[in-house]
């Protein structure tokens, strides 16, 4: 398994450094000059250029991207333009608050998909199936930014459940502030990844409950329970395993608007603001990092698969 | 009429009732005699946070908020906007304006616990010129010097009459920091000053909270806080500061008890607070203006007549009515309580809505046709509007005209360096308009892309060499007529900003430019 771990990770450097590349000349390809961000709007030319010179940004575009990658290699990601402190940092401080917001969402999203997926494929034509599946396309389509306003107004504002903005560490506010503070978001980040979960489940479910070892544990007076929950479901499980890899790195992505709208300070808000203010080494730092992330998340995947299908081999 | 620009006036006439809907509490002012009580926190719910808190290179309004709660500087704006000492009890020029000297007020401060003498000050300077984007008005000094502890003596190599009126602009801030940091570079510095709060904790994108300075020196000649300036006193423990991005989320903080004031709230979204009488609505006027910003060095509108004739197009009623903003119509680059205002001087040019007058002057500029790009951005709703109204308008005169829409960094830097190919922007001005021509000035030149203007030149020569403050506002007159004349900026409205905050839980929350929490208390 180490082998397979190891042959993944130097599988991953090439992918990585596109990544970097892309994501270096992307970033430069958008009009916008960072020194006049940090100059302010009141600064004069002679200002501007003068931070462009210090910030190294008049030198040549292939010179800087080759003292980003250098710097790379010696594990060195830049400091950022605006924040005054190194990317790793940056990232470092916010990274619990994205990984709790995708992690709550992913244990809110994984028993609720499986579960009206199976129920729907289980009782595929009738009206459940069509339940489920309705709430399914509603979930998947319905803007998170516009679901999340209209809950505030409902629990935050009228309800007065949870607060309406904020992020509560666990470690310094305890858990009920901690799960408060983040239950709201992570369930509205829940809504698209649940529609999609449950959409693929009942697909997968369906192609198993119609085999023939369904219709002979049936035949031999299997119970219902078990013939779905453990012949049926274990073999449509490999779709859920690919889908959940895919919705944990959704989930990452996702974070961008429910930080924004939530105001929480995780790394889909730093991105944002990163943008915005044309922080160069931030955006690629954070960007290299959401590559690796997925890598690893691919790589998580493809260790699950070996136990849940004994019949995968990575020779 | 096109069907866009009818769509976009229906708006208006929403956005209209909305503002007729709008409860704008009137705020008693301060009263010195009333005996607030010392403690509480006041919690803030804030667009975002500061990208730092070094004042000398600070300019965005998230960083000036905060920045004035723990930094000081020798002068400062007053409620008028006029200047008023601060940690200075005097400031005097002499009779050939090249020499000014100030007097420190004895005894102030630091966070640190030491007290603020004239070698702070002339460190701190020295740093200022070298680190802020806003050097260039040190330029021309010839000398620093501090010949006892409580003097501080600036002299220049020429004359400038503006000199102390300049050290109190509230953007990138002449504070005064302790001697240590003159060699810290820019946003390196230690957060330690004289204002009544310090620096509590601060993390980044979510909060930062400052704490009452309980050995703050306050300028015990005023009876009480005026402006940036007076007597400030602190009374609540803290101010909590929460980043929250999403208008409605601020909102909706405060209307649940998530924060007791909040800012920049659309106007649509004021509707919520009806019905709550425990909530306050502000509109605080003056506050930015809205410009479009022509640009000189670009196509069609090198030419002045083609300038003209979009200043010609301008229908105020129409563009205000569709910015979705608190904003009323003025035709004037400063403010009616300015002594450089100048009366209607400036009105014939303003809201002419002249399609007309501007066929006839494309005539007369031998306009054919050229594309006439208008470049604005997706941040801003109001900016975006603005330029959709205008680019009918321009159409309607015959103009040919695209609009291009950016985000709003390109759309800033392209403006501010002259990059991109665009003929007319717009954005908003705010500390510029308060503080006066020489706030003015670097706007007026780099934003439209201005290059030898010799009549512009002579008229802030003019300005900075007269000590008769007559012939510095007919000056400024000058100055005036001619960025509006040759239509570099052309003016749509004065804007304001709304802030709530609510009455039940906090007491002495007045409106000003920025906000301020000295002198305001917990109930």
């Amino acid at each position: 398994m180490l082998r397979i771990v190891v042959i993944r990770l130097i599988q991953a450097i090439p992918v990585l450094l596109l990544i970097a590349v892309m994501a270096f000349i992307l970033m430069h390809l958008i009009p916008g000059d960072p020194a006049v961000v940090i100059a302010g709007a009141d600064a004069g030319p002679a200002a501007v250029e003068r931070i462009r010179h210090e910030l190294g940004l008049d030198r040549p575009i292939l010179e800087q991207l080759l003292n980003w990658l250098v710097n790379l290699g010696t594990g060195d990601f830049g400091r950022s333009l605006v924040l005054n402190q190194t990317v790793l940092s940056a990232v470092g401080e916010r990274l619990p608050v994205t990984m709790s917001l995708a992690m709550l969402s992913l244990a809110i999203t994984l028993p609720i998909g499986v579960f009206l997926g199976i129920l729907a494929a289980y009782f595929r034509g009738s009206w459940i199936d069509a339940a489920v599946m309705t709430l399914a396309l509603v979930g998947v389509s319905v803007p998170a930014f516009w679901i999340g306003i209209l809950s505030v107004i409902l629990f935050s504002v009228t309800l007065g459940w949870f607060p309406s903005a904020g992020y509560a560490p666990l470690l310094a506010d305890g858990p009920g502030a901690w799960l408060s503070s983040l239950i709201q978001p992570a369930f509205i980040l829940s809504l698209f990844q649940i529609g999609f979960l449950a959409r693929m489940t009942r697909s997968g479910m369906l192609d198993v409950l119609d085999q023939d070892f369904i219709r002979t544990a049936r035949a031999k007076g299997v119970s219902e329970w078990r013939t779905v929950g453990r012949h049926a479901f274990r073999n449509a499980l490999v779709g859920v395993v690919t889908v959940a890899g895919i919705i944990l790195s959704l989930l990452i992505g996702g974070s961008v608007v429910i930080e924004q709208v939530f105001a929480l300070p995780g790394i889909g808000r730093l991105v944002v603001q990163a943008i915005l203010a044309r922080d160069y080494p931030l955006i690629q730092g954070t960007m290299l990092l959401f590559g690796f992330a997925f890598v690893v998340i691919n790589i998580c995947v493809d260790l699950i698969y070996l136990w849940v299908d004994p019949r995968v081999r990575y020779d | 009429m096109t069907k866009s620009l009818s769509h976009l006036l229906r708006r208006a006439a929403l956005v209209g009732t909305a503002l007729v809907a709008l409860s704008v509490a009137a705020v008693a002012p301060f009263d010195a005699d009333a005996q607030p009580r010392r403690g509480g926190t006041a919690t803030y719910a804030y667009i975002s946070g500061p990208g730092t808190l070094d004042p000398h290179v600070a300019s965005s309004m998230v960083e000036l908020e905060v920045i004035h709660h723990l930094f000081e500087t020798l002068v400062a704006m007053d409620e008028k906007y006029n200047t008023r000492p601060s940690l200075a009890s005097n400031a005097t020029a002499s009779p050939d304006a090249k020499t000014f000297t100030f007097t420190l007020r004895k005894g102030v401060k630091f966070h640190n616990g030491k007290e603020m003498t004239s070698a702070d000050v002339l460190a701190s300077f020295e740093r200022y010129k070298k680190v802020s984007p806003n050097a260039s008005v040190l330029a021309d000094v010839e000398s620093f010097e501090a010949p006892d502890p409580y003097t501080f003596v600036v002299k220049l190599k020429s004359p400038n009459a503006v000199f102390i009126d300049v050290l109190k602009s509230p953007v990138y801030p002449f504070a005064i920091l302790p001697a240590d940091q003159k060699d810290k570079a820019a946003r390196e510095v230690d957060i330690v000053g004289t204002g009544p709060f310090t620096l509590g904790e601060w993390v980044k994108d979510s909060h930062l909270v400052i704490k009452r300075f309980d050995n703050y020196v306050a300028d015990e000649s005023m009876p009480g806080p005026d402006g940036l300036a007076g007597r400030k006193t602190a009374y609540l423990d803290q101010v909590r500061y929460n980043f929250v991005p999403e208008a409605n989320a601020r909102v909706a903080a405060l209307q649940s008890g998530g924060a007791d004031v909040i800012n920049d709230i659309p106007v649509a979204l004021a509707k919520r607070f009806e019905g709550r009488s425990d909530l306050t609505t502000l509109s605080i006027f003056p506050y930015c203006m809205q410009v479009y910003v022509v640009n000189t060095q670009q196509g069609a509108t090198r030419n002045p007549l083609v300038r003209q004739a979009i200043l010609a197009t301008v229908n105020a009623e129409e563009i205000i009515g569709a910015m979705n903003a608190v904003a009323k119509p003025s035709h004037s680059l400063v403010y009616a309580s300015s002594p450089y205002y100048q009366g209607d001087a400036m009105k014939p040019y303003y809201d002419q809505k002249n399609p007309k007058k501007a066929k006839e002057l494309l005539k007369q500029a031998g306009y054919n046709g050229e594309k006439i790009t208008l470049q604005t951005n997706s941040n801003y709703p109001n900016m975006k509007d603005a330029i959709l109204v205008l680019s009918e308008l321009m159409k309607e005169a015959g103009m040919n005209v695209s609009v291009d829409v950016v985000d709003w960094t390109t759309n800033a830097s392209n403006m501010q360096r002259g990059t991109g190919t665009w003929n007319v922007s717009t954005t908003s001005f705010c500390s510029n308009p308060l503080l006066g021509p020489q706030q003015w000035r670097v706007m007026f030149y780099t934003f439209p892309q201005v290059k030898d203007d010799a009549v512009l030149d002579a008229a802030y020569a003019q300005f900075y060499g007269s000590l008769d403050l007559s012939k510095r506002v007919a000056a400024w007159a000058e100055i005036e007529k001619r960025v509006i004349e040759q239509a570099y900026m052309i003016k749509i409205a004065d804007t304001g900003a709304l802030r709530a905050f609510n009455n039940k839980k906090i007491e002495n929350f007045t409106p000003y430019y920025l906000v301020r929490f000295w002198n305001v208390s917990a109930k």
